[in-house]
């Protein structure tokens, strides 16, 4: 518990990441998601599932993350998790088996929905 | 108890009261009339709570309703509604001197018992009969005006619809009267307090007593006994994580092992009664084991300190930013100047205290929670309140704001109502005092610098080093942005080809820092400015023309190294420049006896939209060819509305009544960031335009001017407007990189008197040239300037938040109408951006960035002794002045 421990201080901008991926420089923030959804391709989409730990996106999943990404560009907003079981016909336990980080960890990430934009980015 | 006879607005009524009930209570409680606001704790310090009792002015909140038997009342919902107001509404309105509104209705009832009584008063007659009426928004100028105006209405000399702007004269550049602004006028814009909500629980908090301690027990034992009591919860209630994350995940709701800052919260109490839940609370023992505490960055760098947070170090990020050689320039210099410089901590004071509601629509796991209130940031709010409290079916709704200044981008309430609602299955109310509210909210933050600023023989400048540390305080919410934020703007208007610095940010045992009007840049450029100041006498260059030969031009580069492609500083020294020269000449007038005068400037080139900004905007066409927007485009009082409302309204030929806003609730908006940073204009009004000129491109595609030919074309009604920043991020070992995407320029000049015997400053005019770009509402952008002006000037004399003993506005030292001074406002020159929106920028923070600097240089001027630790009291000045000699 010593203020000048082992680990040193952070630098730089802890919401911005900037990663390789698909052949492509894109930004995540501090959580991994995308900043910006237009960067998103199903490429992109593949490389975040596999991060994941899935290796293919069903139809089922690909649902999903066509709803998702629809709704955000229609609504502004990314769909609440009662908007997406209405939308896409499926329980929630459903939803949150159909991705290894659940609804928001997985399905939304992997859709390329960003967080909502704070004062920290 | 004892029986009362009253009129209220025109209606006799009759209580039966205890000996302790006030009228305030009566009125906002009893017969729901919340026009009349509580801030100060009922101490009288305020002026929101005014009405008129018998044909005088009243603090209603010190009144006892047993001593007011017979008596008359008047509040602001007896005069006039919106569809009727009272002249004195129509000339605060028609002003601009409704901003946040929380005042407003106060202020209204003082005008009229003084017009009442003084049909055609004065300046110094204003000023004295509304002296107890306190204003965070406006600096008062656009009250006194209103004050006036409302005389002339009322003396028949002239009327409302002489003065309200005609539609004809266009939208743009046209002072059309705040959308919001007569709800507020007429005490109906219902703030999250004024909220009815039906067998609420009232909610108290236990807070730590200690400034850092582990927790070593709770006892919720007695509370939960106490008369009234509906129950006790501890962190081990809360579903979620328990903790609030913007950059780290260190700020628990309820503390659960330990605390690190006086009042954090430990348990929270629901009772039938507020005075009920406040007593319980008070009985919730905490046992403690002190820690050692940590309130300066020294104490926390300190070899073998604690660690405030056992995951992060205490000194948590460190940013360096090089451009050029710095210290090489330094050594080649003709004049160097070294000095350390310090800001003080400072509460950002919006008059509302941070009050919250929420409620659950419906029952079980389906149950919808909705929580109203005070946030800046309704989507990401609710994203981090979703994760905190482990509830995913969530509405946040953005109440009435009573004022921001960048206090509400921080969660503080809403989180401990939000669980309170959870735990307890009952709709919640969260009413902190004022105390209460200073302990949870986030402050501005300390910064010390180490600078040294150089030139060249021949005047230019070649480097400037600021080595800053900032005290954090006990939780990361917004630190490292301010940091960055101060390296991004850390060489102000100026072209400096050497920048060193190292921005360091520590964690301390000190109230958690968060974002505050500037957030960075006013700290650094009170060093940058004094700096200046210092290097102008040391070449012995007038301190106007100094500044003028060093202004940055259009190719050069900000201390980011970004290359900036427009720069339309150089006319606002012209524009100022007779300005100065009479100032001057004025001061030098006045000669060197107890009171001496003195002229100070100042500028700053404020950033606006950082790399990475984006916001969205959804507008539909209405059936009745109006439209409606959908935004979450918060507005605490800046007027927001007005500048969506006359971009729709201009862009699309339509009258204002037909452009309908919807932005409060995350249900029906976009997300569209915070309404921070002086970014909404620029972004969100950019968003804007960019949809309508889909839907323009729409109709014209389809060859129709309205919503039904738009549905018979088979075309959308509905488009989402976009606005990007491209992204940036500093380079984390050099800092440099790109920089904001616009800015607003501007130069402010202090006149000041000086005693020299007591050390009182008195601020007697600050005159500002600003270039925002072309001007949407007028009397918004004078207003923000009045107003930034006036927390400036607080911040450069007077206002010091500490920790546990700035309780009330008084230890705060409030701004007041006896404080204020004259304002001039030049805006002859409105440069179209490139990227702005319509051409235009923001300007909510940059309106007190060069204040503090202008003030100290103008003290420096006036008696010869310069301040480097803010604020600069009289005994600061005294003490140099002793020094001096």
């Amino acid at each position: 518990m010593t203020g000048s421990g082992e680990s040193g201080p952070l630098s730089g901008h802890p919401n911005r990441r900037i990663r390789r991926i698909a052949g492509r420089r894109i930004v995540f923030d501090g959580e991994d998601f995308l900043r910006n959804p237009e960067d998103w391709s199903e490429e992109v989409a593949l490389c975040l599932a596999r991060e994941d730990g899935l290796q293919e996106l069903e139809e089922k999943q690909w649902q999903v993350i066509r709803f998702m990404r629809s709704y955000y560009f229609h609504h502004g907003r990314a769909p609440m998790n009662r908007d997406l079981k209405a939308g896409v016909h499926m329980t929630l336990m459903a939803l949150e088996a159909l991705f290894p980080g659940g609804i928001r960890r997985g399905a939304r990430r992997v859709a390329g929905l960003p967080n909502p934009k704070s004062c920290a980015g | 108890m004892k029986k009362v006879q009253l009129v209220i607005n025109g209606i006799k009524r009759q209580f039966v009261v205890g000996p302790e009930q006030v009228l305030l209570e009566l009125l906002r409680e009893g017969l729901h009339l919340t026009g009349a606001k509580q801030s100060c704790d009922r101490k009288g310090q305020c002026g929101a709570c005014t009405v008129v009792v018998d044909g005088k002015a009243r603090r209603s909140c010190l009144l006892k309703v047993a001593d007011l038997d017979g008596s008359e009342v008047i509040t602001v919902e007896g005069l006039g509604t919106p569809d009727n107001p009272h002249l004195i509404q129509e000339a605060f309105v028609l002003s601009g001197a409704v901003q946040c509104g929380y005042c407003t209705p106060g202020m209204i009832m003082a005008t009229k018992a003084l017009l009442d009584g003084n049909p055609n008063p004065d300046t110094e007659e204003i000023k004295k009969a509304l002296s107890r009426n306190l204003c965070r928004c406006t600096g008062y100028v656009k009250i006194i005006e209103a004050v006036k105006l409302a005389g002339r209405f009322l003396r028949g000399e002239i009327t409302p619809d002489e003065v309200r702007p005609d539609p004809q004269e266009g939208m743009m550049g046209v002072s059309h009267p705040r959308p919001s602004a007569m709800m507020k006028a007429c005490g109906l814009a219902e703030f999250s307090a004024d909220i009815k909500l039906e067998d609420a629980v009232e909610i108290a908090v236990a807070r730590s007593s200690e400034h850092h301690a582990l927790i070593k027990s709770i006892d919720t034992s007695e509370a939960e006994q106490m008369l009234g009591v509906v129950g006790v919860m501890t962190a081990k209630d809360i579903k979620g994580t328990n903790r609030i994350k913007f950059v780290f995940d260190d700020q628990p709701v309820l503390c659960t092992d330990r605390v690190r800052c006086l009042g954090d919260p430990i348990a929270v109490v629901g009772a039938g009664t507020k005075a009920q839940a406040e007593a319980a609370a008070k009985a919730v023992k905490v046992a403690y084991d002190p820690l050692p505490v940590m309130m300066t960055p020294a104490e926390a760098l300190a070899d073998g300190a604690v660690r405030v947070h056992d995951e992060y170090p205490n000194l948590c990020w460190a940013q360096p930013q090089t451009k050029g050689d710095a210290e090489k320039a330094i050594k080649e210099a003709a004049a160097v100047v070294e000095a350390e410089f310090s800001t003080q901590m400072n509460h950002q004071a919006p008059l509302e205290p941070e009050a919250c509601v929420a409620y659950l629509e419906g029952e079980g796991e389906d149950a919808l929670l909705v929580v109203i209130g005070r946030s800046i940031m309704i989507h990401s709010h609710m994203a981090m309140l979703q994760g905190a409290l482990g509830w995913e079916n969530m509405r946040y709704e953005e109440a009435y704001c009573g004022g921001q200044f960048g206090i509400k981008a921080a969660i503080t309430s809403e989180a401990i109502a939000g669980a309170a609602a959870l735990h307890f299955k009952r709709a919640v109310r969260y009413i902190p005092s004022l105390h209460e509210s200073m302990l949870l909210t986030s402050k501005r933050h300390p910064f010390t610098m180490k600078v040294k600023l150089a030139a060249d023989k021949d005047g230019k400048l070649t480097a400037f080093v600021n080595d800053f540390i900032i005290d954090n305080g006990a939780y990361q919410i917004l630190g490292i942005v301010v940091g960055l934020r101060a390296l991004q703007m850390l060489s102000g208007s100026y072209d400096i080809p050497g920048i060193q610095a190292l921005a360091q940010l520590v964690y301390t045992n000190n109230a958690a820092g968060g974002a505050a009007r500037g957030a960075g840049p006013p700290q650094v450029a009170f060093a940058l400015e004094s700096a200046m100041d210092m290097l102008a006498d040391e070449l012995g260059i007038d301190p106007l023309e100094f500044r003028f030969k060093n202004i940055l031009v259009p190719g050069q580069s900000v201390s980011t190294g970004a290359i900036m492609e427009e720069w339309p500083f150089q006319g606002l020294w012209e524009d100022l420049r007779p300005h100065y020269e009479r100032a001057k000449q004025e001061a030098a007038a006045v000669g060197n006896g107890v009171v001496r005068r003195g002229v100070g400037l100042a500028c700053h080139s404020f950033g606006i939209a950082e790399p990475g900004d984006a916001a969205m905007v959804a507008v539909e066409r209405d059936p009745d060819n109006g439209v409606t927007i959908y935004a979450a485009a918060a507005d605490p009082g800046e007027g927001n509305d007005s500048m969506l409302a006359q971009i729709a309204a201009h862009l699309l030929n339509l009258p204002m009544e037909k452009v309908r806003l919807v932005t409060r609730s995350t249900e029906q908006t976009t997300e569209t960031g915070p309404a921070a940073g002086s970014r909404i204009t620029y972004m969100v009004g950019g968003a804007l335009v960019n949809a309508i000129d889909q839907m323009r491109a729409a109709m014209e595609e389809a060859k129709v001017s309205d919503y039904e030919g738009l549905k018979r074309a088979n075309k959308p009604i509905r488009f989402i407007g976009r606005k990007n920043v491209p992204e940036g991020p500093l380079d984390p070992q050099t800092g440099q990189g790109s920089t904001f995407e616009s800015q607003v320029h501007n130069i402010q000049m202090a006149e000041v008197e000086v005693n020299t015997e007591t050390g009182e400053v008195r601020v007697l005019k600050m005159t500002t040239a600003v270039d925002p770009g072309p001007v949407i509402h007028p009397q918004n952008l004078e207003a923000q300037l009045e107003g930034g002006m006036d927390q400036g000037v607080g911040y450069a004399l007077r206002e010091e938040y500490i920790h546990g003993q700035t309780k009330d506005w008084i230890t705060f030292k409030f701004p007041t109408m006896k404080t204020s001074f004259d304002v001039e406002v030049i805006t002859p020159r409105q440069t179209p951006r490139q990227k702005g929106t319509l051409g235009a920028t923001g300007i909510g923070e940059m309106t007190m960035v060069s204040t503090a600097p202008a003030v100290v240089n103008a003290i420096k001027n006036a008696c010869g002794v310069r301040i480097y630790d803010l604020p600069a009291t009289p005994d600061k000045i005294k003490a140099a002045l002793a020094a001096q000699g």
